[in-house]
């Protein structure tokens, strides 16, 4: 089998959704002592791109997004000790991400921390009803580079730009890009809170999170 | 019974409620972390809104019930008050009611996912609705499941409801519209979800929220192919827009909004109202519609 085959063969495991097969395939990664840097890259992360896909074409839902996420962030757990071995480092970026204080509402904010750990992002969940201050103080703690903010009552939309307006007062507003998710945030929410972006869904996210982070 | 009786008259349009939310807003109350609360601490501007609703033209309207299920008020730490939250629901609604007009019990998602989404069981489900149902049934004259997007749940509000009550189900759930056509977010379609509403001998099906009025439209036609049972719509109105001052508002135009109903009525929905946007002004402008085509 060629390398190219074993990476075809990991992606398709992610598509699959075959959970035993991703994670023997990363051992056998580990044991063949591959570059496990390409290994992650055009072999998972392709996968969970084409699952990505799978969802904007109307094939997929939430439950295989999910499933493709939590297989993704297994089988990195299992390469990721390896990976620092070989000195590298696989970062794409850090992210803080929680719901607003007051809202309660957090399946999409999750669904969008497991989609950004499976695309190689350090993500720092912090959970639903989360303060302004307890965000900005995490992200500070861990130097992200992105914070994420979900609302979904037009009532507590008002909490993210409270974030902003904090960073701001910090004199911090530069050090991250602030983005917000849920479902009533719109283009000109966005604009009128003074955040970097927003996305629709999940994978719309990531996509988002990608461009902000190599501006 | 009267609804019966509305759902066998050919000719009749049954007109339903609009949006609580921005209602409660317009009120100068401020929005505290569940809504259903305000039935115990803000009664009359509750019982404001349904009689704005009954007065605009509503044949019936709906319960301020939507999160007031065992497992969302868990969510909110008051499944402690799980009677006199829905109790006094009942109470703010029937001072509102006129002589001829319907009182329906709303029942909205758990807010919580099956797994790979969630950890829920179909069993917590069905427990949890149970509860709600049962304090409810006293006060109702049929049932709105709204908002739901998930089959799965809707059969365990459905067995609940069979379990506790024999009154009409209007069962609604909320779909987004992809490529292939209209599925729950759990990646059921269209016709799975008729089809198993259907066999729970529902008298209504429906749809709410998600979708705006345009792409409603749509749906009415597939959901036509698949169910001869009578349909009902409550789409939104756009997307809302909050401004600086935390107001919010919506862009899409009522008469916008109306004209797409009538365009619904035309392709034979049953029941006609509003979800996140709509008002009793909305409701109001469809009043005039339903009654210009009885007239002609």
């Amino acid at each position: 089998m060629t390398l190219e085959q074993f990476y075809k063969e990991i992606s398709d495991a992610i598509v699959e959704l075959n959970k035993e097969k991703a994670i023997s395939l990363a051992n056998r990664a580990i044991e063949e002592d591959l570059v496990l840097l390409d290994v992650i890259e055009k072999g998972f992360g392709d996968g969970i791109r084409r699952i990505g896909d799978l969802w904007e074409e109307g094939e997929f839902f939430l439950p295989e997004l999910m499933l493709g996420g939590t297989i993704m962030q297994e089988s990195l757990e299992i390469l990721l000790p390896h990976l620092k071995k070989q000195g590298e480092q696989v970062s794409s970026g850090i992210v803080v991400i929680a719901t607003i204080e007051g809202d309660i509402h957090s399946i999409g904010k999750t669904i969008v921390a497991t989609m950004l750990s499976a695309n190689g992002f350090e993500v720092y969940d912090l959970g639903a009803d989360t303060s302004a201050e307890k965000i900005i103080e995490t992200a500070i703690k861990k130097h992200a580079d992105i914070i994420g903010v979900s609302a979904l009552l037009t009532t507590t939309m008002f909490g993210q730009k409270k974030v902003i307006e904090l960073l701001e007062s910090k004199g911090m507003r530069d050090n991250f890009k602030v983005i917000l998710g849920g479902a009533p945030v719109t283009p000109s929410w966005v604009e009128e809170s003074g955040a970097d972006g927003y996305a629709d869904n999940a994978v719309e996210a990531v996509k988002l999170v990608k461009k902000l982070i190599n501006k | 019974m009267l609804f019966d009786n509305w759902l066998n008259d050919d000719s009749k349009i049954i007109l339903f409620d609009g949006g609580m939310g921005t209602e409660i807003f317009k009120r100068g109350i401020k929005l505290g972390k569940l809504p259903d609360l305000l039935n115990i601490e803000e009664p009359q501007v509750i019982s404001e809104i349904h009689k704005a609703y009954y007065d605009a033209g509503s044949n019936m309207v709906q319960t301020n019930t939507f999160g007031s299920s065992y497992l969302n008020l868990q969510n909110y730490k008051l499944e402690d008050r799980i009677n006199e939250i829905n109790e006094k629901a009942i109470e703010n609604i029937r001072v509102s009611c006129p002589n001829g007009a319907l009182v329906v019990g709303d029942i909205g998602p758990s807010g919580h996912y099956r797994p790979p989404v969630g950890k829920i069981t179909p069993e917590e489900w069905f427990q949890s609705y149970v509860k709600q149902v049962e304090i409810l049934e006293k006060g109702v004259d049929l049932w709105h499941v709204e908002t739901i997007s998930d089959i799965e749940e809707m059969k365990a509000t459905l067995e609940a409801i069979k379990k506790v009550s024999s009154k009409p189900i209007i069962s609604s759930m909320t779909y987004k519209k992809t490529k292939r056509g209209f599925f729950t977010i759990m990646g059921d379609s269209l016709e799975k979800c008729i089809t198993i509403q259907e066999s729970y001998k529902v008298s209504v099906i429906g749809s709410n929220c998600t979708l705006g009025s345009f792409d409603m439209i749509d749906l009415l036609k597939d959901m036509k192919k698949i169910t001869s049972l009578p349909i009902s719509i409550k789409p939104n109105a756009g997307k809302p827009r909050l401004d600086l001052g935390g107001q919010t508002h919506y862009d899409q135009s009522i008469e916008e909004f109306a004209d797409h109903i009538h365009k619904m009525i035309d392709l034979g929905v049953k029941i006609v109202g509003g979800c996140c946007g709509t008002s009793p002004k909305t409701i109001y402008e469809i009043k005039k519609i339903i009654k210009s085509i009885s007239r002609s």
